[in-house]
């Protein structure tokens, strides 16, 4: 992982504080020579003096310890590679978020809004090339222009028109230019109407981040669905009857159920759910609605603290914020923490102790990040058979996909026509890192005849160094050369050559030469990749 | 690309060219300015009278829309390439700005060249030139 340089944090906090060096350096007890070490990123540190060292300038820890930084510094290189700069490395990368980590945001905030630009063009110029409706009053309009420019030139280079002429050409180009305006309010008229599919999807975003920032783990949420679950059942699991119970005698709200589609948006009184809908799904959804009316407040503060831009953003968070709620009521921390590690974060077995889903029980173990008992960092991503992201969560080193589509070669895919079973697989990366992914099909059965089955992958991916501790690690033990998968991130960036998969040119064909070359001398180098990726939300809950 | 045909002045009369496009007033600024060139023009709106009129008397160039009713752009270039004397009439295709997919199917069917409306008209003119040979009043 890059470092990122903090110490000219120090040196600017110190200054602004009005401490000489010698005066900092007593106050956490090291030499004024070591100080200016650090202050000039000549030295890292962590642990206990980066902590006094914080106290001292009265700085939050976070601001030093650079986990925000670094995902900044991982956001900067996809954002580098997806534009083709080659040249910039994670070096520069990090001293420029050290230095202006606001800069940093910056231009990772108008790369996002280039690509939701360019998304919103691109569903545009499909919207053209296929709504027929957009491509008769295009047709229109060119034909309009055209006859306003050929007369137009025409009056323009022939000087020796009659009058009559000149007068009929002349009235051809009002006439034309009018029935050309109304064409362009018609294809207004109709984008504007053309509904949410061609908004830009910054809020998504702006909740990734949020939940990113936090790296999926709210506390304050934890102490409140501690408090709830405490209440009403003494700290035991939760069961969906006494959800419903709980929901009927402190809310007035009536539990139903309706064929069809249902479960959405209930009305004020009433919570409506699919009928036969599985059990983990009816508890999720009952204990969702719970969180929002008692732990509600919780999330108001939450989201007021961040600094969300609109009014869509902050009802995505909350729900999202919700979402996370009712997995810490129903998978309440210590336990499943505890369980986690007792079988080494099997799936199946966390599922059928906890009643939980696949995809219920693999967000719970995302958010295992409490200080003291901290669980296997995971990163999450799950998409459709179409390959639309839907849900994201990176961890250092292991970014999720923002910028565009995965390596097909994830496990996350093979998942999809693997049902009922969990597929592993142990990655190497383009940089030589190795993570092990863990993948599963999962579906959403269909409640009535003739509607459809929804289906996701759903994936965790771990580094390799925690392999040992989670049961799918073991296939691995041996670490043998024909066990690792050679997998990219997408195939834009991605320097493998040969590989069969590929869907896209390389942008880097420069880079990929040089590598190629590198490669021949060196038999036992493993191709190496690059790669970004499309947007998504982030991880933070499901059913 | 057709051979462009010098000898049409010898055969007799200037070059014919036959417009099959529906918008009217296009139709018209394309008449006068071919007009003004010396060529002899015909048109029609319809895909299918084109195709008669092609069948009946083989034009020096033929300027076609990709989008005109009954038969469409496509169509008469197919059969007009299937026609006797249809092969060698070099074909002059109208078409909307970023309809790639457009082009490339006219290019297999056997187009010669083509003008992206909207067009200038000189570069219009360049085009007809280059395909059948300037007209009765051309330099």
């Amino acid at each position: 992982m890059v470092r990122v340089p903090i110490g000219q944090r120090i040196r600017e906090r110190r200054r602004a504080a009005g401490l000489a060096q010698a005066e900092l350096a007593a106050e956490v007890d090291i030499s004024p020579a070591y100080l200016s070490l650090i202050e000039h990123d000549k030295r890292y540190i962590g642990g206990k003096l980066l902590r006094r060292i914080a106290d001292a300038l009265d700085l939050d820890l976070d601001y030093l310890t650079a986990d925000h930084d670094s995902r900044l510094v991982e956001a900067l290189m996809e954002l580098a590679r997806a534009l083709g700069h080659e040249e910039l490395d994670a070096d520069t990368a990090a001293g420029l978020v050290g230095r202006y980590p606001d800069w940093a945001r910056a231009f990772i905030r108008m790369h996002r809004s280039l690509q939701d630009a360019t998304e919103t063009a691109l569903a545009l110029s499909e919207r053209l090339s296929r709504d027929p409706e957009l491509m008769a009053l295009s047709h229109q309009m060119l034909t309009q222009i055209t006859s306003v420019r050929s007369f137009s030139e025409i009056l323009a280079e022939h000087e020796d028109l009659e009058a009559a002429e000149r007068r009929r050409f002349a009235g051809i180009i009002a006439s034309e230019s009018d029935a050309l305006t109304s064409s362009a309010r018609a294809v207004i008229d109709t984008l504007e109407h053309s509904g949410d599919t061609l908004r830009p999807s910054s809020p998504a975003r702006e909740v990734d981040d949020f939940i990113i920032d936090n790296r999926n783990h709210f506390p304050p949420i934890e102490e409140a669905a501690t408090a709830l679950r405490s209440e009403i059942s003494g700290g035991r699991l939760l069961s969906a009857d006494a959800l419903a119970e709980r929901l009927a005698e402190c809310h007035g709200i009536e539990v139903s159920s309706a064929t069809g589609d249902a479960g959405g948006e209930p009305a004020a009184r009433r919570l409506c759910l699919a009928e036969g809908a599985p059990v983990t799904t009816v508890r999720f959804r009952l204990a969702q609605r719970l969180c929002e009316l008692e732990i509600g407040p919780a999330f108001d503060e939450l989201v007021a603290t961040a600094k969300f831009s609109s009014a869509e953003a902050r009802l995505r968070a909350k729900r999202a914020l919700a979402r996370y709620a009712a997995g810490a009521l129903l998978f309440p921390y210590a336990p499943f923490y505890e369980a986690a590690e007792d079988l080494r974060y099997d799936l199946d077995g966390l599922g059928a102790r906890f009643g939980a889903s696949f995809e219920q029980a693999a967000h719970r173990l995302v958010t295992l990040r409490a200080p003291g008992a901290e669980g296997v960092p995971f990163a999450f991503l799950r998409t459709d058979p179409a390959g639309n992201i839907s849900k994201r969560f990176s961890i250092p080193g292991l970014r999720m996909p923002e910028f565009g589509g995965a390596c097909p070669r994830w496990a996350i895919y093979s998942a999809l026509t693997s049902p009922d079973q969990v597929v592993s697989q142990f990655a190497a990366m383009p940089d030589g890192a190795r993570f092990l992914f863990i993948a599963r099909r999962v579906t959403k059965v269909a409640t009535a005849h003739g509607r459809p089955q929804t289906v996701f992958s759903v994936m965790l991916g771990c580094e390799a160094h925690h392999a040992d501790r989670v049961v799918y690690g073991d296939a691995y033990a041996s670490r043998r050369d024909s066990l690792i998968a050679r997998v990219g991130f997408e195939c834009r960036s991605c320097r493998r050559e040969g590989c069969e998969q590929r869907a896209h040119p390389p942008v880097f064909r420069q880079a990929l030469r040089e590598i190629n070359v590198a490669e021949a001398g060196d038999a036992d180098s493993h191709a190496q990749q690059q790669n970004t990726s499309g947007e998504a939300h982030a991880a933070n809950g499901g059913d | 690309m057709a051979e462009i045909d010098p000898g049409h002045l010898e055969k007799g009369g200037p070059p014919r060219v036959l417009i099959a496009e529906d918008e009217p007033f296009i139709v018209e600024s394309l008449t006068f300015l071919l007009e003004r060139q010396g060529y002899r023009v015909e048109s029609v709106r319809d895909g299918a009278i084109a195709l008669d009129r092609l069948a009946a008397a083989p034009p020096d160039l033929l300027i076609l829309d990709t989008m005109i009713p009954s038969e469409n752009g496509f169509d008469v270039l197919r059969r007009l390439r299937q026609m006797p004397h249809g092969a060698g009439v070099p074909v002059l295709v109208l078409t909307a700005k970023g309809q790639d997919t457009d082009r490339k199917q006219m290019i297999d069917l056997g187009a010669d060249d083509f003008v992206t409306k909207p067009f200038s008209n000189q570069d219009l003119i360049g085009r007809v030139r280059r395909l059948v040979g300037g007209g009765a009043d051309a330099e």
